[in-house]
């Protein structure tokens, strides 16, 4: 069964053959491993190991800092080489921690031994999750531990397991789904643990019946959870399209999924929690995909933490003979960052390497032509934005008239309505700037009002 | 490997449509159209869809170097001015007339105004009002083969019938883009294609065919909507004209209501006025407002709309019946209320208009079979009625139909005679209308006019005992005016005005030969 969709949406190519059918491997890195400190939202963490110390994977390598935090796990075995300023996919240099790799891959524990959670208090299941480290695999990296504990976890109607995957190019989670659905379905039993009046729904595109049918199966005979598949169309991973499809409800910029009675995690996300709490085990890797047009191998991967772009591009063998790629984006060409180079660490919520031959971003510039105002990027948006009058508001410098008319921080920034326009306008990218500017006019205002 | 990449913000794909594309697709559409008028008008249709498109290219063009802006002509707007301009004017105009309006609508209504997406009416109908107001008598002058004559809407507004079939396949005496048939297979291929916006093309079609049914006077009568559909550049307005994306609005709320007032607008003038090329200037009319409607329409975002804060604040769903709106709800029951009571007014006037001409035609029965109590039908005369059903009768008395026919009954209910009501066309100054009385013998008891605008003086003395009364008594096969030989049947005419006494005499003829084919042809 189909069920609805959200309104609004575009349909991108989905160029997921190359590697949808490519079974998850292991790439291991050959060279030094870079964490972040601050690659979460909250406060950055604290590390707690020197230079020249010695680390095995899944040793804490810096604490939590304050409540809304995470902690950084080492992923690999080896010495303490760095704490320096590295360059970050964002392009921005930060505070890192630098891995020699010894190859060894020593662990910390073997996580082998399965227990059971039922006997366990909602704290203890926080603090094996916050112990962990996990934090959102696919959106902002929001800490796990904080989101499962919200005012009032007897609100929670739904708790959504995201495997949409509506990003183009990304295949990951659907070869997760296909080979760990079981686990999946734990984790999402320990979540339903926390959350008495809630339901547990795994959402998967109609693109993906393999792994529909694999998750189907694994829920089958579980207490309160089904698996929805929803039309294929981008930006239904979105967590506002996701809340409206399942629970009917739209909520603004300034509530959370919480408020609405929902909580929505990745697939790779609920698969970290339920191997945290049963097994103990950190999360040390996830799941990405390499593809793109210049890739010569196209494939998913477990990925450790702190790997370099460049050894992830190795694993999949490199670039296509010849192949000159343009453009290198650090997830799909939606919603993803392009990179200025291979050579930044892997961050959690990373969800995929994407080496582009063409830029159409620069064929667009070329192509660019005025606002026909032919109305396309109007019901594309997923929040029931006007874009054309948004962008029309920001180059006539109404910023005032974007945000409390045209409600212009409600955007998403999905880049549905960039991807639509004819006219090739780079809204989206207005958008941002726009909502930048105003974020920083609030914060000045709040500054002189504290004066 | 180059490390050279390059950066941008997301995202970082776009969809294969550009506005190149979405131009040239409209003029593909337009080619159907656009080849059968050639095909039909002939070869100076050619030229002036020749000079139309080369003169709006050639415009944009200098308008573009003059300004030292970049050239635009190769995304295909100017090229879609040029031929919606030619498509709506007569195949016959000079050639001035294209170029004229062409350089108008580039510079003036396009250009001045910032050129694509900025120019506030659609130029390709300014170009149009332009040249209308600049040659009128030039540009409304529709001749096929030299020979100018009446187009399918001017023949409407005379009250006499078309054809729609011919209308459909661009058959008519009008404009170079007139194939209906050509203009649908072109505006639903953009529609499939989503290139135009259906949204305006059903609210433009819909609101213009509710007013007609309302307000037209003929309710629902397929022929006549259609008629009005197929004729004076409605469908290429819906289509191709009211959907440009410029000079509409960009919501959806919008657009429909953008529709609507093009829709009632167009409708309204073909009702209540005769200008000409009504729909155009309902188009730009309506393009005026499209800055406001852009102003006050706009919808808010979905999360902020009543239904979901209240399911924000954890209010049950609503059921469908509670999801409609109050205002749709109001005004649904007024449209009801009025709609009810605009056709109630109508069919009260209607009835006592029946009523009233019963009555007028009751004094002039009574006026001609004085012995008579009550009238009433006779199958015989009914068969033969329905028989000659409001066409010309016979062939020897001139455009003459026969109105109604009844018994008079005497107060035994024996017949006492029969009255004839004959209308002929062939008054000297419009239609003449008359009761013949014939008695059960044959023989005529008298007329009576009840409708008579003859001049007065002359014709009007028709009127006149002296001239009516000589057909009273006499039983005769036909009467003949101012015969040669003496005789019953003959007939003096009214001094200074044979016209209206052959009208008269030819009308009598006429229900004398009625009412022997009815009682069974006790013809001579
Ligand atoms: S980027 Fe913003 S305005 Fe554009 S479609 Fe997405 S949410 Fe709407
Ligand atoms: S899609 Fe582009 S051209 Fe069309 S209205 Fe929106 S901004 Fe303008």
């Amino acid at each position: 069964m189909v069920g609805n969709s959200f309104r609004g949406g575009v349909h991108p190519k989905e160029c997921k053959e190359r590697s949808r059918d490519v079974p998850l491997r292991s790439a291991d890195p050959k060279g030094d491993l870079v964490f972040l400190l601050g690659q979460h939202i909250g406060t950055p963490a604290r590390p707690v190991v020197k230079k020249n110390d010695p680390v095995l994977a899944g040793q804490i390598l810096a604490e939590a800092d304050g409540f809304v935090s995470a902690h950084v796990i080492c992923s690999c075995s080896g010495t303490v080489k760095a704490l320096e300023k590295r360059r970050t996919v964002s392009g921005r240099m930060m505070d890192c921690i630098v891995i020699q790799n010894d190859g060894e891959y020593r662990c910390t524990g073997n996580w082998d031994k399965r227990d059971e959670f039922t006997a366990l208090r909602t704290e203890e299941i926080l603090s094996r999750v916050k112990a962990a480290g996990i934090i959102g695999l696919g959106g902002a990296g929001f800490p796990t531990h904080v989101k499962l504990a919200p005012k009032n976890p007897q609100a929670i109607r739904y708790v959504i397991v995201n495997g949409t995957e509506c990003e183009p190019w990304l295949t990951c989670n659907d070869q997760l789904m296909r080979t760990n659905a079981a686990e999946i379905a734990d984790g999402l039993e320990v979540m339903l643990a926390l959350f008495p009046n809630a339901e547990g729904v795994v959402c998967i595109e109609d693109n993906k019946p393999e792994a529909a049918a694999a998750m189907q199966k694994a829920v089958s005979g579980r207490q309160k959870m089904r698996v929805q598949v929803l039309p294929t169309k981008y930006s239904q991973g979105g967590e506002h399209s996701l809340i409206r499809v399942i629970s009917g409800i739209d909520y603004p910029a300034d509530m959370l999924p919480a408020d609405v009675g929902c909580l929505v995690d990745n697939v790779g996300t609920v698969y970290a929690i339920g191997r945290a709490v049963l097994y103990g085990e950190p999360l040390l890797s996830h799941v990405m995909t390499v593809s793109g047009d210049a890739v010569s191998h196209p494939g998913n991967f477990w990925v450790r933490e702190g790997t370099g772009f460049r050894d992830l591009l190795e694993a999949a063998g490199g670039l296509k003979e010849g192949a000159e790629p343009k453009k290198i984006l650090a997830g799909g060409p939606m919603m993803g960052i392009a990179m200025g180079s291979l050579d930044v660490p892997v961050q959690r919520n990373n969800n995929g390497l994407t080496l582009l031959l063409t830029d159409d971003n620069e064929a667009a510039e070329k192509q660019a032509t005025a606002c026909l105002r032919c109305g396309r990027c109007l019901p594309t948006c997923p929040a029931g934005l006007l874009p054309q009058m948004m962008a029309a508001a920001y180059e006539a410098g109404d910023l005032d008239r974007f945000e409390k008319k045209l409600y212009g921080m409600e955007c998403v920034l999905c880049g549905s309505c960039t991807f639509i326009c004819p006219a090739k306008r780079p809204l989206t990218q207005m958008f941002r700037q726009a909502k930048a500017e105003i974020q920083t006019a609030r914060r000045i205002r709040a500054a002189g009002g504290e004066k | 490997m180059s490390t050279a990449y390059n950066l941008s913000a997301s995202p970082h794909t776009r969809d294969g449509l550009t506005t190149q594309r979405i131009m040239w697709t409209v003029v593909a559409a337009l080619a159907p159209v656009t080849i059968m008028g050639v095909w039909y008008y002939g070869f100076h249709a050619f030229l002036v869809l020749l000079v139309s498109v080369a003169t709006a290219v050639a415009s944009e063009y200098a308008f573009c170097m003059f300004c030292r802006k970049p050239v635009t002509i190769s995304d295909g707007s100017a090229v879609i001015t040029g031929l919606l301009l030619a498509l709506s004017l007569a195949p016959s105009v000079p050639l001035y007339v294209p170029l004229c309006g062409s350089m108008f609508a580039i510079l003036v209504a396009k250009c001045c105004f910032g050129g694509l997406g900025k120019n506030f009416i659609n130029p390709a109908l300014a170009g149009r009002c332009f040249v209308l107001i600049s040659f009128s008598s030039t540009v409304s002058s529709y001749k096929v083969d030299g020979i100018t004559s009446a187009t399918p809407m001017m023949t409407m507004r005379a009250g006499r019938a078309v054809s729609i079939t011919q209308m459909f396949l661009g058959r008519t005496n009008a404009v170079i883009g007139s194939c209906i048939l050509a203009l649908l297979i072109g505006g639903l291929a953009l529609w499939v294609l989503d290139i135009i916006n259906g949204d305006i093309v059903l609210s433009v079609l819909i609101s213009f065919t509710i007013f007609l049914v309302v307000f037209g006077g003929q309710g629902v009568d397929p022929k006549f909507l259609l008629a009005h559909l197929c004729g004076g550049g409605v469908m290429m307005g819906a289509f191709f004209m009211a959907t440009d994306y410029t000079t509409s609005p960009v919501t959806r709320p919008g657009r429909i209501l953008y529709g609507a007032l093009i829709g009632i607008l167009g409708a309204m003038f073909r009702v209540f006025s005769s200008v000409p090329d009504a729909f155009s200037y309902s188009i730009i009319i309506s393009n005026l407002f499209v800055p406001l409607i852009d102003i006050f329409v706009v919808p808010k975002p979905y999360a902020y709309r009543k239904e979901a804060m209240a399911l924000q604040r954890g209010e049950p769903k609503k059921n469908l019946l509670q999801r409609i709106p109050v205002p749709v709800m109001v005004l649904a029951v007024i449209t009801l209320v009025s709609g009810f009571a605009l056709s109630g007014v109508f069919t009260m006037t209607k009835s006592t208009i029946e009523e009233q001409k019963l009555l007028a035609n009751s004094a002039s029965y009574q006026a001609v079979i004085p012995a008579a109590q009550t009238f009433e039908t006779d199958d015989d005369l009914e068969r033969l009625l329905s028989e000659v059903g409001g066409d010309v009768y016979g062939s020897d008395f001139g455009r003459v139909t026969i109105n109604s026919a009844v018994a008079g009954k005497d107060a035994d209910g024996c017949l006492a005679g029969t009255a004839i009501s004959v209308t002929s066309a062939e008054g000297f100054d419009g239609d003449i209308t008359l009761t013949v009385g014939i008695d059960p013998e044959g023989r005529v008891t008298g007329i009576s006019f009840t409708a008579l605008n003859e001049t007065p003086g002359m014709g009007m003395r028709a009127d006149e005992p002296a001239f009516k009364d000589q057909f009273a008594g006499k039983k005769v096969d036909a009467f003949v005016l101012n015969g040669k030989t003496e005789s019953d049947a003959n007939i003096d005419s009214v001094s200074g005005a044979s016209t209206t006494s052959g009208a008269v005499v030819n009308a009598v003829n006429a229900a004398l030969d009625f009412y022997r084919m009815a009682k069974g042809g006790t013809q001579p």
